[in-house]
């Protein structure tokens, strides 16, 4: 006979409907966390990208001196201290570019555009903006330097948001978890009362009682969320291979895909234990009473 | 003067809004002792009983068990008051679901003894009370009078120090009633108070114990009758 059989559980009709609820949370649950480390991720590189490059746009000249200006930045950029790479944007990625937004077969000749140079640099902190956008200015007044810095509080607002309601989410996914669990312990604890009230009268404790609706739930839930994280995991790989198709990146860095792998191993674990505390309390606070 | 396990003191009881089963019964159980409770069908042997086993709280009076208030009591105390007490219950309460061995194991499991040691005891003892070939029986494969020996030996395998007996010869013949009640003064010549309640009049006068008789809701001492022959 093994431990927890004083108890009929196994087949208890006021359960019966607790594991579909749960492989239903933890889908939701673990997906939810998964593009909260996407977004948090993804926004944290855009961060870094806005962090360490500057833009600089050279205006369009119908004679040849646009060459000659561009020719001029380059060098310049290229002498700055400081600067990692530069990098002049091409026309081809500059149609790519305006035929997602303007429409496909629009072209890029027909406009007046300013070329843009890419910059990179080292490091933030030790690169003086200032300076560089004054010797920029002496080369010609008319060529603009775009800080991206002002996008970064905003981005920090974007991440914070995000990141915040996700959680928040999965917060309130755990919490219904526990609130179903706790009611299906307090549902078969009415159930089965006469076999409790017969073990409660030959002494057992109500912890010795609780203890078999842990060990049934921690069961019923860990069977139940490995379903979800499985299932969960499959539309994860769905996802990856549909941006793959689309030509974007889903898993954009290596810690990102570490971190979404931990999530999908430790979900049953996590759940579950929650679950076996919660089906604990129902029944100590019923009994205790 | 003995040791006193059990106080009632001016305890009465009625369910609902009804009529007063009992009123000011106060009674002691000394350590060792054994008694009988009779009375008529619905005198409310099985009530008293019933908060003797801290199944039911009365409504007056005040019950004391093994030097402990039951009123005021830690409700997280109160199983290892239980775990002192052996009790046969009239309509069994043997779980359905498990079998005999199982049902007769089940107090030694709840008090942490691992499971094969509580099986060999149950085993032993199943024997003793002619049960042995049903151990992997389930209660509602079993006769009334069967149920009735499986209901005893779950109430006396942790030897309790009190043991409560609710009419636990009312499904069997008189060769195993006098057989069980045989094992009852074993129990209590090992230091077990044993208080049962019965209207068996064969079982009362082969067994001349003390009885206290509840009549219109008061409890009366009678005198010890004489052995039958």
């Amino acid at each position: 006979m093994n431990k927890d059989q004083d108890l009929p559980l196994r087949n208890d009709i006021a359960a019966r409907f607790v594991p579909k609820i749960i492989i239903l949370m933890v889908y939701l649950g673990t997906l939810c966390s998964t593009f909260t480390f996407f977004m948090i991720h993804s926004t944290l590189l855009w961060e870094e990208k806005l962090a360490t490059h500057l833009s600089i746009e050279i205006p369009f000249f119908s004679d040849s001196s646009s060459n000659d200006l561009q020719t001029q930045v380059t060098d310049l950029l290229q002498k700055t201290p400081g600067i990692n790479k530069v990098e002049v944007v091409s026309k081809t990625e500059m149609k790519t570019l305006f035929n997602s937004l303007l429409g496909e077969g629009t072209s890029v000749d027909a406009f007046s555009l300013p070329a843009i140079v890419d910059v990179s640099l080292n490091k933030r902190d030790a690169f003086n903006v200032e300076n560089l956008e004054m010797r920029l200015k002496n080369i010609s007044p008319l060529i603009q330097l775009i800080d991206h810095r002002l996008w970064q509080s905003q981005v920090s607002n974007l991440l914070f948001t995000t990141t915040s309601l996700a959680l928040f989410l999965t917060f309130l996914i755990l919490c219904s978890t526990l609130v179903t669990t706790f009611f299906a312990t307090r549902t078969s604890l009415l159930i089965h009362r006469k076999i409790v009230e017969v073990l409660s009268l030959i002494g057992a404790t109500p912890s010795y009682i609780a203890k078999q609706f842990q060990r049934n739930t921690f069961k019923q839930g860990f069977f139940a969320s490995s379903i979800g994280a499985f299932l969960a995991f499959l539309t994860f790989l769905g996802i990856y291979f549909l941006f793959e198709k689309a030509g974007h990146t889903f898993v954009v860095t290596t810690s990102f895909f570490f971190e979404v792998l931990a999530i999908f191993i430790l979900a049953p674990f996590i759940t579950s234990f929650f679950m076996m505390l919660s089906a604990r309390r129902a029944v100590m606070k019923a009994l205790c009473s | 003067m003995s040791e006193m396990i059990g106080e009632l003191l001016g305890v009465g009881h009625q369910y609902d809004e009804g009529p007063e089963i009992f009123k000011g019964v106060s009674f002691c159980i000394e350590k060792g002792s054994f008694r009988f409770i009779t009375g008529l069908s619905g005198s409310g042997k099985s009530s008293l009983l019933k908060i003797l086993y801290l199944g039911l709280k009365p409504k007056w009076g005040s019950v004391r068990l093994f030097g402990e208030d039951t009123f005021q009591i830690k409700p997280t105390l109160l199983p290892f008051l239980r775990q002192k007490i052996g009790v046969v219950f009239q309509e069994f309460n043997l779980l359905d679901h498990l079998t005999i061995i199982d049902n007769v194991s089940l107090p030694l499991r709840v008090r942490g003894v691992d499971i094969k040691r509580s099986y060999k005891h149950a085993g032993e003892l199943l024997e003793w009370v002619g049960l042995g070939d049903c151990l992997k029986s389930y209660p509602p494969s079993l006769s009334g009078g069967q149920k009735q020996r499986a209901a005893i030996a779950r109430a006396i395998i942790t030897r309790p120090q009190l043991l409560l007996a609710d009419e636990p010869t009312g499904n069997v013949d008189d060769e195993m009633a006098t057989k069980l009640l045989c094992l009852f003064e074993e129990l209590n010549k090992t230091g077990t108070a044993v208080l049962i309640t019965t209207h068996n009049q064969r079982i009362l006068k082969k067994f001349p114990y003390p009885q206290l008789a509840l009549r219109e809701g008061t409890v009366l001492q009678l005198p010890v009758e004489k052995k039958a022959a």
